[in-house]
C-alpha cells in the first residue's frame, strides 16, 4: 500500500446464492481523486461501493479506509468516512432540503434531539457551496432533478467523509445538470475528499475524473489514466460494442458508440 | 374578522416551514425548538378544552364548563366515595372513558406515524401488520367458545382484551416471522401483513357463522366503542399507551432517518435492521393494547400522521407530538359524537373518526397535496 492511498481492498469477492457476482477485486486508490468506475450493467460497479460502504455485509477479503479495516467497524464509525450518494433522490413525504441534508450529520449528533448550532452552520455552508440555500425550506419533492441530486451530494458532503460513493448522479439530468455535477464532484477532490463515481456516460467520465476503473463481469480490466485506458479496443471488449474513441478540438476524449457486435 | 384569520394565517406561517419567508435567516433549529413548545402548549390547551367539552356533554344533557370542572375536582379530591349524583357521573360514566379515548388516539395516531415511516408508505395504518385481524378472531374466539371460566370469573372484563392482546401480537409474529423470512423489505412487511390479516379475519367469519346469536358482547369491539371503559381498564389504556408513544418520540430523528431509505439510513450509521424490528414490535404492542379494550377504530391511524406531515413538514421531532395530541383530541371529539348524536342509543366511534376526518382530510388535500409527494 502506498502512503498517499486512501481505499486499498484485497481480494474482495461476494456471492448471492450460487452467483458470485466479485471475483476477487484488488484496488488501491489514493486520495483526493476522482475515481470514475466505469462497466456495463451488472458488472459488480454498485455491489463494489455497497461492499466499501458495508450495506452488503457478507463479503470476503479485505477492504480498508486510511489504514483501517472496515472488517468490524460499526455502522457510524463507517458513516464518519465514507457517504454514499444514491442514484435515485427517496421520495420523502413533506420534507424540506434543510432538513434532508442536516441527516448528513447523523453520525456527528450525540444530542438525543437537536442538532448544535455548528451543525446547522456545516449544512448552511454546504447549501451556500452547492448553490441551494435559497431553497432551504422548499419540500424536497419540489425540486428540480438537478437541485435533487446536488441536496444528495451536500448531504453526503456535510458527513465530512474521507471516502464519498456517487452511484450514476447524473442518469436523470440534462446536459447543464450533468456538467454541473461532475464539477461539483471534481472540486470536493480537489479538496482531498476521494470520490468515487460509478457512471455511464464514458465521455464524461473521461473528461472529469483523474482516473478510471473498468470493470466487466465482477473483475477489473483496467486502472488508470482515462485518456491512456479508454481506447476503441477496450470499448470493442467490455461493451460488445463497436465505438469511435477521439479527441476533440479541446484535447478531451469523446466516446460515440457506432454499432453493437451481434453475439 | 380579517384579522382574525391574518393572525391565524401569521400562527400557521410559523409553524410550517414552506410558509416561512426564503429570507428569513433565523436558525432552523430555533424556528424548530419554538415550534415544538408551541404544539406542546397549543396541544395541552386543546386537550385540556377537549377532556372537559367531553365530561361536560352527555347524552343526558349539558352541564356548564365550570360547573362539571368543579364536579370533576370534587369527585377527584373525594377519591370516588361519597359523591353526589352528578359527581357520581362524571367520575364513574364520562371520565373513565374520556381518559380512555385520549390514550387509544394518542397511541393509534402515533402507532400510524412509525409505520408509515418504517414502511415508507403513507397508505399504511397501525393495523398493516394484522393485529386488529388478530385481535378480532381471538375476542370473538373467546366469546362464541363460552370461555368464561368460573375460575376466571372475577375477572370477565378482562378476558376479551387479554384475548384480543394475545391474538394482535400472535398476528403481529407471524408477520414478523414470514417478513423476516422473505428478507425483512417493507414490502415484505405490507404482503405478510396483508395475508395474515386475511387469514385471521377468515377465521373470524367462521366464528361468526357458527355463532351469530350470540354476539352483542362483542360486535361493539368489531367497531370501536368506548362504552364498556371502567376506570380499572381505563388506565390500563391510558398510562402504557401514553408512555409508548412517548418514548417512541425520543427516536424521532431515526425515523426521520428512515425516510430517506433503509441503505441511506445504513450508510448513516443506524442499524436498521435492529431498529425497524423493534419499532414494529412497540408499534403493534401498542396497537394491540389499544384496540383491546376498544376494538378496532380505524382513519386516526392512518390520516392524523398525514395530518400533521401536511401541517407541520416532514420533521417526526414535530410529527409525533402533533400525533399525540390531534390523534387525542379527534377521538375525544369522535367519543363525544357517537354517545349524543342519536342518545340514548351509541353508534360506533370508528364510523364517527371515518365521517369527521373525511371531509377534513380531503379539503386538507386539495390545499396541500400538490406540494406532498404521497
Amino acid at each position: 500500500m502506498t502512503d498517499d492511498s486512501l481505499l486499498r481492498i484485497r481480494d474482495l469477492r461476494i456471492s448471492f446464492g450460487d452467483f458470485e457476482a466479485l471475483h476477487g477485486i484488488d484496488l488501491d486508490i489514493p486520495k483526493g481523486l476522482l475515481v470514475g468506475l466505469i462497466g456495463p450493467n451488472g458488472c459488480g460497479k454498485s455491489t463494489m461501493m455497497k461492499c466499501i460502504s458495508k450495506l452488503h455485509k457478507t463479503w470476503t477479503g479485505e477492504i480498508s479506509i486510511d489504514g483501517d479495516s472496515t472488517r468490524d467497524m460499526r455502522p457510524i464509525d463507517i458513516a464518519k468516512m465514507v457517504a454514499n450518494v444514491p442514484a435515485e433522490p427517496p421520495q420523502m413525504f413533506g420534507t424540506t432540503l434543510m432538513d434532508l441534508v442536516m441527516l448528513g450529520r447523523y453520525p456527528f449528533v450525540n444530542k438525543v434531539w437537536w442538532e448544535s448550532p455548528e451543525d446547522e452552520k456545516a449544512v448552511r455552508e454546504a447549501l451556500q457551496v452547492f448553490g441551494l440555500d435559497h431553497y432551504r425550506r422548499k419540500q424536497v419533492s419540489l425540486l428540480s432533478s438537478g437541485e435533487k441530486q446536488r441536496a444528495l451530494i451536500a448531504k453526503a458532503y456535510v458527513q465530512q467523509p474521507k471516502l464519498m460513493l456517487v452511484d450514476e448522479p447524473t442518469s436523470h439530468l440534462d446536459m447543464k445538470y450533468k456538467l454541473e455535477v461532475m464539477e461539483y464532484l471534481q472540486n470536493m477532490a480537489r479538496s482531498d475528499m476521494t470520490v468515487m463515481v460509478a457512471e455511464h456516460d464514458i465521455s464524461l467520465m473521461a473528461r472529469y475524473c483523474d482516473i478510471c476503473i473498468i470493470m466487466k463481469k465482477g473483475s477489473i480490466v483496467t486502472v488508470g489514466d482515462p485518456k491512456k485506458v479508454i481506447t476503441e479496443d477496450l470499448i470493442r471488449e467490455i461493451y460488445e460494442v463497436d465505438a469511435r474513441v477521439g479527441l476533440d478540438l479541446d484535447g478531451e476524449i469523446y466516446v460515440l458508440p457506432k454499432r453493437y457486435i451481434r453475439g | 374578522m380579517k384579522g382574525i384569520i391574518g393572525t391565524l394565517r401569521r400562527g400557521y406561517a410559523g409553524l410550517n416551514d414552506a410558509m416561512v419567508p426564503q429570507d428569513d435567516n433565523r436558525s432552523e433549529i430555533a424556528i424548530k425548538r419554538k415550534r415544538f413548545r408551541v404544539i406542546l402548549l397549543l396541544g395541552i390547551f386543546f386537550s385540556a378544552v377537549m377532556f372537559l367539552i367531553s365530561i361536560s356533554i352527555s347524552s343526558g344533557g349539558i352541564i356548564p364548563l365550570s360547573d362539571a370542572l368543579t364536579s370533576l375536582i370534587s369527585a377527584v379530591s373525594k377519591g370516588g366515595n361519597g359523591l353526589n349524583t352528578e359527581e357520581l357521573y362524571i367520575f364513574q360514566s364520562r371520565l373513565p372513558r374520556t381518559v380512555a379515548a385520549i390514550g387509544v388516539g394518542a397511541g393509534l395516531a402515533i402507532a400510524g406515524c412509525m409505520f408509515q415511516a418504517l414502511i415508507r408508505n403513507p397508505l399504511v395504518d397501525p393495523y398493516i401488520t394484522g393485529v386488529s385481524s388478530g385481535a378480532g378472531c381471538m375476542a370473538i374466539a373467546v366469546v362464541v367458545m363460552g370461555i368464561s371460566l368460573s375460575a376466571l370469573s372475577d375477572y370477565s372484563n378482562y378476558i376479551i382484551p387479554l384475548a384480543a392482546i394475545i391474538g394482535g401480537l400472535l398476528a403481529f409474529g407471524i408477520t414478523l416471522s414470514v417478513a423476516e423470512g422473505a428478507g425483512g423489505s417493507a414490502t415484505n412487511y405490507i404482503l405478510a401483513g396483508t395475508i395474515v390479516g386475511f387469514a385471521f379475519t377468515s377465521i373470524q367469519t367462521i366464528f361468526l357463522s357458527l355463532e351469530k346469536d350470540n354476539l352483542t358482547n362483542v360486535m361493539w369491539w368489531l367497531y370501536g366503542s368506548f362504552a364498556n371503559i371502567t376506570w380499572e381498564n381505563a388506565f390500563l389504556v391510558l398510562i402504557p399507551a401514553l408512555a409508548i408513544s412517548i418514548i417512541a418520540m425520543f427516536w424521532a430523528r431515526e425515523f426521520n432517518l428512515f425516510m430517506t431509505g433503509e441503505d441511506q439510513a445504513n450508510q448513516l450509521g443506524l442499524n436498521v435492521r435492529r431498529f425497524k424490528a423493534v419499532m414494529m414490535v412497540v408499534a403493534s404492542v401498542l396497537t394491540s393494547i389499544c384496540v383491546a379494550f376498544v376494538g378496532v377504530i380505524g382513519f386516526v391511524g392512518l390520516v392524523i400522521p398525514h395530518a400533521c406531515r401536511m401541517l407541520l413538514g416532514g420533521d417526526h421531532r414535530l410529527i409525533m407530538p402533533a400525533s399525540i395530541v390531534l390523534g387525542a383530541c379527534l377521538m375525544l371529539f369522535a367519543d363525544l359524537v357517537a354517545r349524543v348524536v342519536i342518545a340514548p342509543l351509541e353508534i360506533p366511534v370508528g364510523a364517527v373518526t371515518a365521517l369527521i376526518g373525511t371531509p377534513v382530510f380531503a379539503y386538507m388535500l386539495i390545499r396541500r397535496g400538490r406540494d406532498y409527494d404521497g
